[in-house]
């Protein structure tokens, strides 16, 4: 990735600091005002479920696709589900072409903590045959233009697409070997955990960093949040620091906004019918 | 181990009626449309809907060529990377680039050179990064088609629009624009790239068997689907603009002070307006703005824009002062709300309104006198 300070001016750096510290932003929202959310999902006829999200400016198009395979030793009967980042070029200047960085692959797995940690899907319903073949999700999540708070857009991408899956059935043959039964279904979803970064300069913590905000930024970190008002996951990146109480404080505020959020975005109307 | 459910794989691809299975005679095209600057971030950016693909495409530069050493001091380099979303098909693709995808990168690049001037951009490069998110047979078609209507939205002068579109032959049939199938099971596929200026081809494959007399009849399908595929791009990038131009026109009408502004007030000569008068005929001004087509009929003498302005404005006022409408905001702001709103409502009608269709062949007359006027970027010299 190319270094961030080339794309900000110190001009417009000084002036979000400045800003932040008065409490106030560059695109007039509150510190913990979070963007407008805008999802489509299903618009992908050979992934098993896909979703459209755009979080302001910023958008992430999330797939699923599936694949029969074997579990892992210590979890035979339950499926497995991956998610997989690509920061593709066609969203930023930034962004290169090639495998996927370190700073991908931290997203991609601060997704997949959130759901796997908040007992979200039920992988025991995606086992097939015991100890020997039981469905893989692939999450696949496509940032598509970056405007800031990527981790927050694909956490929704990801929940979305996978509420939007119709995987197809399956059932042994004679010879113990999986088979359509020529059924689709929803998964089984317990769970909708929500992402809620925050970002940090000096000592202003705000949510939802967009762009210009996320350049100047000391440092950020994301919540995981279910709806048992609980924090699932952590993640903090960047170079600020962060007091225990800042901490606790942040975490409360990130439950409040995920509350609001989840309520607002209604995420089981994308839930498709079964075939 | 295979996924469970298997794609069809029998030859069948044509109905009992003698249709093909979507219903399509064999020299028409897929449903087709496009859309571009959808990706805020790039240059230029494009969006086709070809059948069941759906394909992004994204210009990044001119600019710097990194790794240093790819420069050339002579003319700029063209990089194009074509790549498939994992879930774009069928069974699941693995992320990393395959050599099928370098090799449409490298194939697209070379329909797209010919067209560019990359000896103005000398130790610079210029990137199309193209995305496929849904496939639906013939990406590398309708991936070439966005790629160029991407380039003409960042602006980049090129000799000709390219337009991609394939021909084949499923059951003994010749066919235009093969679905995923009728490239699957079929018995030849003849992608094209054409170049729209001399009608020239800048991409052609050929796998299958065909004698040259199908081969003569799949290239005539080929430019007649390309010729379709061209007026549509022709739109969305003029579409781009005039949505550009009604934002400018609102903004500079809201100032006050644009040149047109002042012609009005001469040609009506009337006093001073007060300024609820003044948003209210805005508002009306942009109703008719969206009615241009329309009125350009009425207008056929006037050609040029700035005429086409004109004489939209000379239409508001005089329904204005007809008093036909009495739509009048209390302040800018929510007049500016219902100019909006009232351009999306009077879209919606024309789109709908049986009358376009009846207009249809002149408004066609119309784009084709304007052709030279459109600032898209394409057919400059």
């Amino acid at each position: 990735m190319m270094d961030i300070n080339e794309v900000v001016s110190n001009l417009e750096k000084n002036y979000i600091l400045k800003l932040l510290k008065q409490g106030k932003r560059i695109d007039g929202r509150g510190l913990f005002e979070y963007r407008d959310v805008k999802i489509k999902t299903g618009f992908i006829p050979k992934a098993e479920g896909s979703a459209d999200v755009f979080l302001g400016d910023t958008r992430v198009m999330c797939g699923v696709k599936y694949d029969i395979g074997t579990p892992f030793s210590d979890n035979p009967d339950k499926g497995v589900c991956t998610v997989m980042s690509e920061y593709l070029p066609i969203a930023s200047p930034m962004f290169e072409p090639g495998r996927p960085d370190e700073v991908a692959i931290q997203l991609a797995r601060v997704v997949d903590r959130g759901i796997r940690h908040t007992n979200c899907i039920d992988y025991k319903k995606l086992c097939i045959k015991e100890g020997e073949y039981v469905y893989i999700l692939f999450v696949d999540c496509y940032m598509m233009d970056y405007f800031g708070n990527l981790t927050d857009a694909s956490a929704i991408a990801a929940i979305a697409a996978l509420l939007n899956t119709n995987l197809p059935g399956a059932k042994l043959n004679e010879e113990g070997v999986p088979e359509w039964d020529g059924t689709y279904s929803p998964l089984t979803i317990y769970e909708i955990p929500l992402s809620i970064s925050f970002g940090k300069v000096g000592n202003v913590i705000f949510v939802d960093p967009n762009l210009s905000e996320e350049m100047v930024l000391d440092g950020s970190i994301a919540f995981a949040v279910d709806e048992k008002k609980q924090v699932t996951s952590i993640q903090k990146y960047g170079n600020a620091t962060w007091s225990v109480e800042e901490i606790l404080d942040t975490s409360k505020k990130a439950i409040e906004i995920a509350d609001e959020l989840r309520a607002k975005l209604n995420l089981r109307q994308h839930v498709p019918q079964p075939k | 181990m295979p996924i469970l459910v298997p794609e069809p794989h029998d030859e069948i691809c044509f109905r009992e009626d003698g249709k093909r299975l979507d219903g399509r005679a064999v020299d028409e095209l897929r449903p087709f449309s496009c859309e571009v600057g959808v990706i805020k971030n790039a240059q230029g950016s494009a969006l086709v809907r070809h059948g069941g693909n759906l394909i992004y495409a994204a210009i990044y530069g001119p600019r710097e060529v990194h790794p240093r050493h790819l420069a050339r001091p002579d003319k700029g380099i063209l990089r194009v990377y074509y790549r498939m979303a994992t879930f774009s098909v069928h069974e699941r693709k693995s992320p990393a680039p395959n050599r099928r995808e370098n090799e449409i990168s490298k194939v697209i690049r070379e329909a797209l050179e010919p067209v560019l001037f990359l000896e103005a951009y000398p130790d610079s490069q210029i990137e199309i990064y193209i995305e496929v998110i849904a496939a639906d047979g013939g990406t590398r078609c309708a991936s070439t088609t966005a790629a160029s209507l991407a380039l003409a939205d960042a602006g980049i002068p090129m000799k000709s629009m390219v337009v991609g579109v394939a021909a084949g032959k499923a059951q003994g049939r010749v066919l235009l624009d093969l679905g995923d199938k009728e490239d699957k099971v079929g018995q030849a596929d003849i992608p094209c790239v054409v170049v729209m200026k001399d009608k020239s081809i800048s991409l052609l494959q050929f796998d299958g068997e065909m004698s040259l007399e199908e081969m003569k009849t799949g290239f005539e399908y080929v430019l007649k689907g390309a010729e379709i595929i061209y007026q549509k791009q022709l739109e969305a990038l003029r579409e781009k603009y005039n949505k550009i131009t009604r934002e400018a026109e609102i903004e500079d009408s809201a100032v006050g002070n644009l040149p047109q502004n002042e012609q009005k007030s001469i040609n009506e000569s009337q006093n001073a307006q007060d300024s609820l008068q003044n948003t209210s005929q805005i508002d009306e001004q942009m109703k008719v703005q969206n009615e241009k087509q329309e009125i350009n009929n009425d207008h056929k003498a006037e050609p040029s824009p700035l005429m086409e302005n004109s004489s939209a404005i000379n239409e508001s006022q005089k329904e204005v002062e007809k008093g036909e409408v009495e739509e009048k905001s209390k302040d800018e702001k929510s007049s500016e709300e219902n100019i909006i709103k009232s351009s999306e409502q009077s879209a919606n009608s024309t789109d709908d309104s049986p009358k376009q269709g009846e207009n249809q062949s002149s408004q066609e007359e119309q784009q084709l006198n304007t052709e030279n006027d459109s600032p898209s970027g394409d057919d400059q010299e």
